[in-house]
């Protein structure tokens, strides 16, 4: 994932006005951009469902019809039903809920964190520096993935675990970031500035070097989003996710991946259309964000 | 019935107490012909003489035989593939306790009689003959002579003795112990001579020969001295086969054993793959990479269930799932909200639903519908939400309760428990659904969760489940079932010798049962098997063993 | 540059201990007991209390950890709780199994990606560029198990071309090994190539605007020369550096594509021993692909530095 993170150059100038007339002209430039409107209608699409799924979706996703199992799409259940003869319509539309909510709060714990971690080690350097840099190294040799399945397996498999899990990996990814960018700017002027008005470093670090930063924050955090509901869907895949009956992505297409077989196709390919166009959707937002601030 | 009395009394000559019983009983004809057969392997009866009294009664002399689906006579020298499942731990006999293990140990290892899965009826194996005493607390075999092991070896009792009372050890973790729990201790294995060995039981059993059959997987006969740890390196056994090479996680090969004492073994090769779940075996058979899936479930197995391209081998079962309720916790430890849960599931629909109708209702107790002993008469339960609701309101529940199920990611279970998730919402009941690897929820919820779902495996008669999981501090009691009444019964039932008091202890443990609803067992469902429509001779039992040696390529 | 190349190995050294105190700390806090996952669900707590002691999982954790680090010292990984078999067997047949797998992922992707990313970049702006990009960024974002679901569903199931079940019939031949790969390598390929086509646009695009070629352009040699010569080169050299920092996420993706295709790869073996509660099983594999990222992102960074002699003297990050 290093990669996606790259050292995004920093657009912000050195003073507040400069910061806001630049968020203005960005975010003009944004609305312009093709791939960003495709992406937030999406998404939109998706919190809309999350916020309201539960209560226009035609069957709730838990009543079951034992007799109608395995049905195929009819004006009745335009997904069809699947194993146990539930509303497989339901169930996506009500599913996004579920993936947002964690991959969101993980995404925001994730930026929270790593941006305090950025600007304390950018900012301080020194030993503290080196030395949470090869912890962050150490954790990042092992893929995201792999990381989470051995920590769920040790706390046991919950939203909270999960939520949790992922803002922690996601804190050194972003702290790397925010490090470079505090690094840049520490040596500007009205860094300099502030520390000969003997300003205190927490003072430093919060009202003039985070303002400052915030940019390329907020690529990540898009960035982060996207990754964060990929990575959701997958840990709910191999189980770790929200116990059922609840329903999510992940959970329903491994529950039914067996039957795929047996030609009840529908079981997991609407399921895994609407994880596509919502990680997507994220990434076409997060892409002309990255875009618009890079100019 | 043309009854010939002379030949009968020549047949009695020297037959117990209750081999006579056994006799009586089918010449006043309270046992069909099957169910004599039946009963009469149980005890020891020899099938010549099982077949001279039914003939001796006028019937028609037909030896018992396994019926395999397809006609037509296997061909010889066929390399078969079997889909199975990855053994879940090292392939010890006196450990194993799940599918992919006892499926391996079978290859090479053979039990002292088979229990045919068709009839239920035990036929010789490694024993030629076995007699209970009259109370039918001491249990005599008489070995096969001629048995020599796939290293070499002859058979002898030593053998049949140490592995015993290797799975008798009481310091060591064995899966039998289960089954020999208060039935049969160390000490009570005794060599007579070479070919004798005696079973001194701690109470007296009519159902022992069925517990020491391959219904007890892991009681496969190994040589005197084997380690059990290191046996996955050998395999070795008395078997039809003999290993190949095994292989952890990926599968297993075996050859012909020529010195096998049954005779010619048809395959040339068995390959064995295993796969970790269904769908991926039932493409292989699709695909002609494999023979023979052993064991199937019907969810997704849909292409090949009713497809004239295979053979389905249905075999009935006792396999089932036990939901059981704290009986000593609250709001549980009031037995009207327990039966208002066993009231609110609709079991043909789920039967239905999960098993596409392969399976038989349960009852909420451990009779089997196809047990002999199971008193069919008591009613069987149905969904009645009403009641359920009245119960609950008579309980001073009338508003309902949220409560937790603990269960395990395995098999229909997890689909299962939804179901009952949601049949319980319809009563008021709301159960929070705790579903975890196997190994979490064996550890740390099963026998302690408020509800525990648990999966049970098959077995040819009801002790076992009747004691370990009813029986006061009963090792599997997780619904912390305790009632005197019932252990007194139970007591009544293991020691029983003929069917006709088995079936009268077995209705009044069925009413109790029903009435105290300590677990909630929806269903029985069919061990199923399938192979191509091309290969014929497959047998397979109820417990999930698969029987090869007579298979092969036949022309339908 | 050998002193650059010892210090980077210092640093993976020193990663690498730390990564196996995370490892061995975590393992520790699984729940499940080892001698409870040896003997079974049914053994009594005092069989299992003295398994335990045998095992000498009692003693304390530091002990534990500096024994372990001495047997895995001399290639010992110690015995499966799980299988009651050495480890060591199992590591390097299913390190294999994935070698392959990322292979057949690797060969299929990488000169695709690039061609695109090229292709993409010379056409900046247009209609391609704007297809292979929202293409790739697409496949970027998919979870592997999703690409597989759709892989599965069309060519397994639908058109039935291709074997959904990555491991190939015993003793098979290695065209019908590869043959058996083809949908899980897709599977593991796509968000991969999502990667490696951007970075070749992107280095592309950089080398384009920079000073050399404008001064190759005005020099007056022929466009596909200056492409050969100097875009390509200073292109493909940030490339090769993601595909090297991809290992460790590849081997991520391939333990939910191993667990969809049902391969007994280092990931699904990882996943059984997390599902088993299987701990040294789990500290080994896991350690594997540590050591495995590692030993690549080394391979990554020298070859980067041999290649390109501005960065010899090694940058901040």
């Amino acid at each position: 994932m290093s990669a996606a993170v790259g050292d995004v150059p920093v657009a912000a100038g050195s003073g507040e006005s400069d910061v806001s007339h630049v968020r203005r002209e960005q975010w003009r430039e944004l609305r312009k951009s093709k791939t960003f409107l495709v992406g937030a209608t999406i998404l939109a699409f998706w919190i809309v469902c999350a916020i309201v799924g539960y209560r226009v979706v035609p069957h709730t996703p838990f009543e079951q019809d034992l007799l109608r199992t395995n049905a195929s799409p009819s004006t009745a259940h335009w997904f069809g039903t699947d194993q146990i003869g539930r509303d497989v319509f339901a169930r996506v539309i009500t599913g996004v809920r579920v993936v947002l909510v964690v991959a969101f709060l993980a995404t925001v714990l994730g930026t929270v964190l790593g941006t305090a971690l950025g600007l304390l080690t950018g900012y301080l350097r020194g030993w503290v520096d080196e030395a949470i840099s090869r912890f962050v190294d150490a954790l990042l040799a092992l893929p995201l993935v792999i990381t989470a399945v051995v920590v769920i397996a040790a706390l046991g498999p919950s939203n909270v675990t999960v939520t949790i899990c992922i803002g922690v990996i996601f804190t050194p990814l972003i702290a790397r970031t925010v490090r470079t960018a505090v690094i840049q700017e520490r040596e500007l002027d009205y860094i300099t500035a502030a520390r000969l008005r003997n300003e205190s470093a927490l003072y430093i670090m919060l009202s003039e070097l985070l303002p400052n930063v915030l940019s390329p924050v907020m690529v990540e955090f898009t960035v982060r989003l996207g990754y964060a509901v990929f990575t959701v869907a997958t840990l709910s895949f191999l189980g770790f996710g929200i116990p059922p009956p609840t329903p999510d992505w992940g959970d329903d297409i491994a529950d039914n991946i067996s039957v795929v077989a047996a030609g009840y196709w529908w079981e997991v390919l609407f399921a895994a259309g609407a994880i596509a166009s919502l990680v997507i959707a994220v990434n076409l937002v997060a892409d002309a964000i990255e875009k618009v601030t890079d100019e | 019935m043309h009854r010939d009395p002379k030949k009968l009394d020549q047949l009695r000559v020297g037959r117990s107490e209750l081999e006579n019983h056994v006799i009586d009983e089918f010449v006043a004809g309270r046992l069909s012909r099957r169910e004599f057969l039946r009963r009469g392997s149980i005890i020891g009866l020899s099938i010549p003489a099982l077949g001279a009294t039914v003939s001796a009664c006028g019937g028609a002399n037909s030896s018992p035989t396994s019926s395999s689906a397809p006609s037509g006579v296997p061909k010889a020298g066929a390399k078969l593939r079997i889909a199975g499942v990855v053994p879940t731990s090292a392939i010890n006999p006196a450990q194993i306790y799940d599918e992919g293990g006892l499926t391996m140990i079978q290859q090479t290892g053979e039990y002292l009689s088979f229990n045919d899965p068709k009839t239920n009826i035990l036929k010789p194996m490694l024993a030629t003959g076995f007699k209970p005493n009259a109370d039918a607390s001491v249990w005599t075999y008489t070995l096969r002579p001629g048995v020599t092991f796939n290293d070499g070896r002859p058979m002898t009792a030593d053998d049949v003795v140490y592995s015993f009372k290797q799975n008798t050890d009481p310091k060591v973790y064995v899966d039998a112990a289960s089954v020999f729990n208060g039935v049969l201790t160390n000490d009570g294995v005794k060599k007579i001579d070479d070919q004798t060995v005696e079973f001194n039981l701690e109470a007296p059993n009519g159902n022992f020969s069925y517990l020491i059959s391959s219904d007890n997987y892991n009681m496969i006969i190994v040589p005197n001295g084997t380690d059990y740890a290191k046996w996955q390196k050998t395999f070795v056994g008395t078997g039809p086969f003999k290993l190949t090479s095994y292989q952890a996680n990926s599968g297993a090969t075996f050859a012909p054993n020529p010195n096998w004492w049954g005779g010619n073994v048809l395959p040339a090769e068995l390959q064995h793959i295993f796969y970790p779940t269904q769908q991926p075996q039932i493409t292989a058979l699709q695909g002609g990479d494999v023979d023979i899936v052993n064991l199937i479930v019907p969810a997704g197995a849909e292409g090949v269930l009713n497809n004239p391209d295979y053979t389905l081998l249905d075999t009935k079962s006792s396999q089932h799932r036990e939901l059981s309720m704290r009986c000593d916790k609250p709001p549980w430890d009031n037995k009207l909200v327990r039966q208002a849960m066993a009231l609110s599931l609709n079991r043909p629909e789920i039967a239905q639903a999960l098993f596409k109708g392969y399976a038989q209702l349960g009852n909420d107790n451990p009779f089997a519908p196809f047990f002999r002993s199971t008193d069919t008469t008591v009613a069987q339960r149905v969904q009645d939400l009403t009641k359920a609701k009245q119960l609950l309101t008579q309980a001073g529940l009338p508003n309902g309760f949220t409560t937790d199920l603990y269960t395990e990611d395995y098999q229909e279970i997890k689909n299962y428990a939804q179901i009952i998730k949601q049949a319980a919402q319809a009563i008021g009941i709301n159960i929070n659904l705790h579903i975890d690897t196997q190994a979490t929820y064996y550890k740390d919820h099963w026998l302690s969760g408020i509800m525990s779902l648990v999966d049970y495996g098959h077995r040819g008669v009801p002790n076992v489940v009747l004691t370990a999981t009813l029986a006061k501090g009963g090792a599997w009691n997780a619904a912390h079932f305790a009632d005197s009444q019932y252990d007194a019964l139970v007591k009544q039932y293991v020691a029983a010798l003929d069917l006709s008091t088995q079936k009268q202890i077995a209705g009044q443990i069925e009413t109790l049962l029903l009435d105290e609803t300590p677990w909630i067992c929806a269903y029985y469902f069919d061990s199923l098997s399938v192979c191509k429509k091309t290969i014929g001779g497959v047998v397979t039992t109820g417990m999930g063993q698969i029987f090869l040696s007579g298979a092969g390529p036949i022309t339908a | 540059m050998a002193v650059y190349i010892l210090k980077r190995l210092g640093l993976a050294l020193i990663t690498l201990w730390i990564l196996s105190m995370i490892i061995f700390w975590v393992g520790q806090q699984l729940p499940g007991d080892p001698g409870r996952t040896i003997l079974g669900n049914l053994a009594t707590p005092a069989g299992v209390a003295a398994l335990d002691h045998k095992l000498g999982v009692d003693r304390p954790i530091v002990t534990q950890y500096t024994d372990w680090v001495t047997k895995l010292a001399h290639g010992d990984m110690g015995s499966s709780y799980s299988f009651q078999a050495p480890i060591r067997p199992f590591i390097t047949s299913a390190l294999e199994n994935s070698l392959k797998l990322a292979l057949v992922a690797f060969f299929m992707c990488v000169p695709l990606a690039i061609v695109s990313g090229v292709i993409a970049a010379l056409k900046s702006g247009e209609w391609v560029d704007r297809a292979i990009s929202v293409f790739g960024l697409s496949l970027l974002g998919l979870p592997e198990f999703v690409s597989g679901v759709f892989l599965i569903m069309i060519f397994g199931i639908w058109l039935n071309v291709l074997p959904v079940g990555a491991t190939p019939p015993a003793g098979a031949d290695p065209f019908t090994q590869v043959f058996h790969l083809i949908l899980p390598a897709i599977a593991i390929a796509c968000v991969l190539f999502g990667y490696i086509m951007r970075m070749a646009r992107a280095g592309t695009i950089e080398a384009l605007n920079s000073d050399y070629t404008r001064t190759a352009v005005l020099k007056g040699l022929p466009t596909k020369t200056v492409v050969r010569r100097h875009v390509l080169r200073n292109a493909l050299l940030p490339t090769i550096t993601v595909v090297a920092t991809q290992v460790g996420y590849l081997i991520g993706g391939l333990l939910v594509v191993e667990y969809l295709f049902h391969y007994n790869g280092i990931g699904s073996l990882t996943f059984k021993a997390a599902q088993a509660k299987d701990f040294p099983l789990l500290e080994s594999t896991v350690l594997t692909i540590g050591v495995v990222y590692l030993v690549a992102t080394l391979i990554a960074d020298i070859t980067y530095t041999l290649l390109n002699p501005r960065l010899r003297l090694g940058g901040d990050t």
